[in-house]
């Protein structure tokens, strides 16, 4: 009965082999160890010996073929047997040599394409941003990532130790994290007292208290668990880092808002009617004004009067900034961002209520620039639109001031004498008291208590 | 100690057994040469056709020397052995299905499949292993032969390697302690001369490995492979000594391989001239020619047909065997608990 | 309780083993008639004679090979080197045979025996006789590693090491021989392997250490207590088995970790351990874990250098601190 010869294994890691030469030719009888052919293996060219005696019928494979492992290369059988049926058809058979040569162009061919450089990344001004950027006072020269450095961290934290992460990252060590989950610690918060800001188990012990300490995990069911957003991340982190490390203080003035808001409705009839219209009415609302625009005015040139509250507290120095940017507080959908009215007092009314109203729009949208959100010198807050009466914020790093305005009430006012119906506005600054004291403060707030009762003054300069 | 030193030239004959004891005797050791060289050809031919992997080291042409030493043993005797081991596991009278299923790496071989063609192991026949480091068993058989000395159970043990092996420390060492302590212990070095392929001459400054006995003032013995009733012989003589006298004895006996050292060797270092003509002194084809010649060739075709039977069915027990599965993996690596 | 010395303690585990078994058997250069390079076989020559208590030659491969073979077909030897680092010499025997017979005979043959030796750096012996053998040999699966540092560990685990069915390796130390402790004479006082004992209780610091590092570790806890650091220390006592339980446990409580051991810092048991600890117990640990071993160069004979190589209790104590963010 006719049989395969297949290519055997001749070394231990051999997959396949180069049938180099044939010592017997077809129709020479072979005996058991008759030396059939050579084979260079990946170790040595081997003699392929036979286990079979017989006649060898056929060749399946010239000289000089590859040949994989098992794979036929001759036929042995008694002399005139039938091997039809034995010898493989089309191509099966077929040593490897070109197709080998094929495979590699296409290999070839496929990584060119692969390597093709690809488009260059797409910028993503959709990508949340913080809502300020950590500033870096230009005028300290420190390159240091904040200004204000923690009073309060112990004296083994090293130079580097207190610092949050620059990259915004928060680093903390594995058990921190444990803990953290388990008692809903926000870890942002916390000021890290180890290497590169690793926050320790140490730093817990004085983190705020925390939320009655109850575990996550017990109410997971009642309660609406949301993972932070990198905006609520930083928010916790920056207002945390202020209120924990600025020492605030409030003043607070309640003043008569009736004057801007005369000047307020004044300006709006004069913009509305000078409007330019359309033949079919859909040109867009007409530009208004709103108190809190005239405040940021009245703020502005308040400032440059009193220059000491135009500034920022440093390690090295205080700084007195020459330019007044105005942060404004805007509440967006998750948080709230403080884009900045860059000279504001420079600008005319109009124009920072234009710039106001274009900030918030991109804010809600999230289209701003972190450069549109950074380098504020002082920031103002207004909840009136939310019905407060009044309220103290907390500052916004490494600003030195931040104001907080209420809503304008009606209330009875004694005037001349009489009660008569009048219009309150409730105003408190928060000061850092590193840089502006007490007495600097109340110059500022009498001088913004001027131009809001006698708004005249902000058109004359 | 007084050593004692045997040369071919002193040898004396072993009494001659009575010529029927003779030709039924010689029928069983063909049987066995016939079983082990069967065994190896088609170890081969799986190997080759990827059954088996790692190293083979096949024994074709060396029967003589595992066939007559065991049979100049009792059946709680130890042997321990080398990596070229099948041929000593078969005459050690271990089944050819557990072997040939060790070789697949079948969970049914003698080691489960987690020894391989180097390590065959058989404690019911007091098969103690195949060794892979050259050299490294030595000792270990000498401690064999010391705790048969140690229990005075009368014990021996007979320890195999190859002349490659003569100059590694583990030799000499199992030498020394052997010699030393009185160990029940005989030192069978096969010479087939070429160690893996090198030639002995390029190896060694003595070409007489049973010189090296004479450090030790250990008995030996040396002998030129033609027949099996003579390793019989001389390596009973050293197992008597041993058994009697707790001595050692190193026995050189010069054979030869006719494969490669392993399957991936070419055997490019010699000719195959030199081949052919060791071939011509093949012991088992003169262990037929004996037989015929003493009058039994009629059974020698059910012998033959009865070994093919053998073999046959040791590669479809191995071929349908199943594999080891993992959980044996941890058992088998300590005794009781696996300690991690 | 009797307070006896480290090597006596060996001693009455081998004897009162020998006694028990007479399998057992103790067989190594200088054991019998010079009474023990370290005095640790002194009198059992005479107790038990020289058929069970043996001098070999200078052949470390040669009688470790001996005491396999022999412990392959029943007996239980006893095999001392005369140091670890000469166990270099019967490496093969240990890692090839010792070491693998049981697996690749398929489980029918098992290796009861013992190595034992002193171990690591003693005092100013040179380069060649200082190593930490134990982590070259507690990678290898199939071994079991002890590593007593007191006198009832060393009796307890060395019984234990004898009665069990697989090699053990025994690493013991030159200067801890002569070190005096209270020690069971009870002759079932087992010690059982692979169970870590808490040498010091404490809060702030796990120090994992074994064998003689056990006591440098103790001497910088006392230390640092004067500090207000609470240490806690751990002698591991088995290498392999490791107590990992124990481990995890003492660092869910300290959150930080120190791992005090001779040898080089490349790889090894305090690598291990270290792997063990950062994986299974990630969530726990305040600090990297700190490792103070032999510095990475061969042990030099002067012996200024030669402290400045050996952990130290200083060198523990700044480990402790740095874990503490406090260096």
């Amino acid at each position: 009965m006719a049989k395969l010869l297949e290519m055997p294994k001749l070394s231990p890691t051999m997959t396949e082999g180069q049938l180099t030469v044939w010592h017997k030719k077809e129709g020479d009888s072979v005996a058991v160890d008759d030396l059939l052919a050579e084979v260079e293996t990946d170790k040595a060219t081997m003699e392929f010996r036979s286990f079979d005696k017989g006649t060898l019928l056929k060749l399946l494979v010239p000289p000089d073929s590859l040949v994989q492992l098992g794979q036929p290369v001759a036929i042995i059988g008694e002399q005139g047997e039938d091997i039809s049926k034995l010898v493989p058809t089309g191509g099966a058979a077929a040593p490897k040599q070109s197709g080998a040569a094929k495979n590699g162009e296409a290999t070839e061919a496929q990584t060119a394409a692969a390597s093709r450089p690809s488009a260059p990344p797409k910028a993503t001004p959709d990508a949340p941003q913080p809502p300020t950027a950590n500033a870096t006072p230009n005028a300290t020269g420190t390159g240091t990532a904040t200004a204000t450095p923690t009073p309060t961290a112990t004296p083994t934290a090293n130079a580097e130790g207190s610092m949050p992460s620059p990259d915004g990252r928060v680093r903390a060590s594995p058990y921190v994290r444990k803990v953290a989950r388990e008692r809903s610690i926000d870890l942002s918060g916390v000021a890290g007292s180890g290497p590169h800001g690793r926050i320790v188990a140490h730093d817990l012990e004085r983190a705020p208290a925390l939320p009655s300490g109850r575990a996550l995990a017990t109410h997971a069911e009642a309660d609406d668990v949301r993972p932070l957003s990198m905006m609520r991340k930083t928010i916790a982190r920056r207002l945390t880092e202020s209120k924990q490390t600025v020492p605030h203080f409030y003043l607070t003035i309640d003043v008569d808002a009736a004057p801007i808001a005369r000047l307020r409705e004044q300006i709006n009839e004069d913009l509305a009617a000078g409007a330019p219209r359309s033949a079919n009415g859909d040109a867009p609302a007409p530009l208004k004004v709103s108190v809190n625009d005239l405040l940021i005015k009245a703020c502005a040139i308040a400032l440059v009067r009193v220059p000491q509250c135009n500034a920022s507290f440093t390690p090295e120095a205080l700084v007195f900034h020459r330019r007044v940017d105005i942060s404004v507080a805007v509440a967006v959908p998750d948080g709230l961002l403080t884009p900045v009215v860059r000279q504001a007092d420079r600008k005319s009314v109009v124009t920072i209520a234009q710039e106001v109203r274009d900030l918030a729009a991109r804010a809600k949208a999230k289209k701003l620039r972190p450069e549109e959100m950074s380098d504020g010198t002082f920031s103002i807050s207004n909840l009136g639109m939310f019905g407060i009466d009044a309220f103290a914020a907390v500052i916004n790093p490494p600003e030195g001031a931040i104001l907080a305005v209420g809503k304008i009430r009606a209330e009875a006012v004694v005037w001349e004498g009489a009660v008569v119906a009048g219009q309150r506005l409730a105003m408190t600054l928060s000061c850092d008291h590193r840089v502006v004291d007490g007495a600097v403060g109340a110059k500022f707030l009498a001088e913004l208590r001027s131009l809001v009762e006698r708004p005249t003054q902000m058109l004359v300069l | 100690m007084v050593a004692t030193t045997k040369t071919n030239s002193k040898k004396p004959e072993p009494a001659a057994p009575a010529p029927d004891v003779r030709l039924s005797r010689l029928l069983a050791f063909y049987r066995q040469m016939l079983l082990i060289r069967r065994c190896e050809e088609e170890s081969a031919r799986a190997y080759a056709q990827g059954k088996i992997g790692g190293f083979l080291h096949l024994y074709i042409g060396q029967e003589a020397v595992a066939v007559g030493a065991c049979a100049a043993l009792k059946p709680d005797d130890y042997v321990v052995g080398t990596y070229r081991d099948h041929g000593l596991a078969i005459a050690k009278g271990m089944n050819v299905k557990h072997v040939m299923a060790e070789l697949f790496g079948k969970a049914t071989g003698c080691s489960q499949g987690l020894g391989g063609s180097m390590h065959l192991f058989d404690a019911a026949h007091h098969m103690l292993g195949g060794y892979g480091i050259v050299g490294g068993h030595i000792p270990l058989a000498a401690g064999v032969a010391f705790a048969s000395k140690y229990r005075e159970d009368g014990r021996v043990t007979l320890c195999f390697f190859g002349e490659g092996a003569v100059s590694i420390g583990g030799f000499h060492e199992a030498c020394s302690l052997a010699a030393l302590w009185k160990l029940p212990i005989v030192f069978i070095c096969e010479n087939n001369e070429y160690s893996m392929g090198t030639p002995l001459s390029r190896t060694m400054s003595v070409e007489d490995v049973s010189l090296k006995a004479a450090a030790y003032g250990m008995a030996k013995d040396r002998l030129f492979v033609r027949d099996v009733f003579e390793v019989e012989a001389r390596v009973g003589e050293a197992v008597a000594r041993a058994r009697s006298t707790g001595e050692p004895t190193l026995i050189e006996a010069r054979t030869y391989r006719f494969r490669g050292h392993s399957m991936s060797d070419p055997g490019k270092y010699r000719t195959p001239a030199e081949l052919e003509e060791h071939k011509k002194n093949d012991t088992l084809v003169q262990a037929r020619s004996a037989i015929v010649a003493g009058g039994a060739g009629e059974k020698l075709a059910e012998l033959e047909s009865d070994v093919e039977r053998e073999i046959e069915e040791a590669v479809r027990f191995a071929e349908e065997s199943p594999e080891p599965t993992a959980d044996i993996l941890e058992a088998t690596t300590y005794s009781g608990p696996f300690a991690r | 309780m009797p307070s006896i010395r480290y090597r006596e303690a060996l001693k009455q585990a081998m004897s009162e083993e020998m006694t028990r078994d007479e399998r057992v058997f103790l067989l190594g250069e200088e054991v019998g008639h010079y009474q023990g390079a370290y005095k640790v076989s002194e009198g059992m020559l005479d107790k038990f004679g020289p058929k069970r208590v043996i001098d070999a030659p200078i052949a470390e491969a040669g009688f470790a090979g001996l005491g396999i073979g022999a412990a392959m077909v029943g007996l239980r030897p006893i095999i001392e080197f005369m140091t670890w680092n000469f166990s270099a010499v019967a490496f093969d025997q240990i890692l090839c045979n010792a070491a693998k017979i049981r697996q690749m005979s398929g489980g029918q043959f098992t290796v009861p025996i013992v190595f034992r030796a002193p171990n690591g750096s003693a005092a100013q012996v040179g380069s060649q006789h200082s190593h930490a053998m134990e982590h070259f040999y507690a990678q290898i699966p199939g071994l079991k590693i002890i590593a007593p540092a007191t006198p009832a560990d060393a009796k307890g685990l060395l019984k234990t090491a004898i009665r069990d069915d697989n090699p053990v390796l025994c690493f013991e130390s030159e200067t801890l021989y002569s070190v005096k402790g209270e020690v069971p004479e009870d002759t079932e006082f087992l010690v059982p392997m692979g169970q870590a004992n808490i040498a010091r209780p404490g809060k702030d610091v796990t120090v994992i250490a074994w064998s003689r590092i056990v006591n440098v570790a103790l001497d910088a806890a006392a230390k640092l207590e004067k500090e207000g650091i609470d240490v806690e220390v751990i002698d591991l006592r088995s290498l392999r088995p490791l107590d990992t339980d124990t481990l995890l446990t003492s660092v869910a409580k300290t959150h930080r970790a120190v791992v005090a051991g001779e040898g080089w810092p490349y790889g090894g048991v305090g690598a291990e351990i270290v792997d063990r600890i950062q994986r299974l117990a990630f969530d726990e640990l305040d600090a990297p874990i700190e490792r103070v071993q032999t510095m990475d160069v061969p042990m030099p004979y002067n012996a200024k250098l030669e402290q400045l190589v050996i952990p130290q209790a200083a060198g523990i104590m700044d480990a402790v601190k740095r874990s503490l963010y406090r260096a």
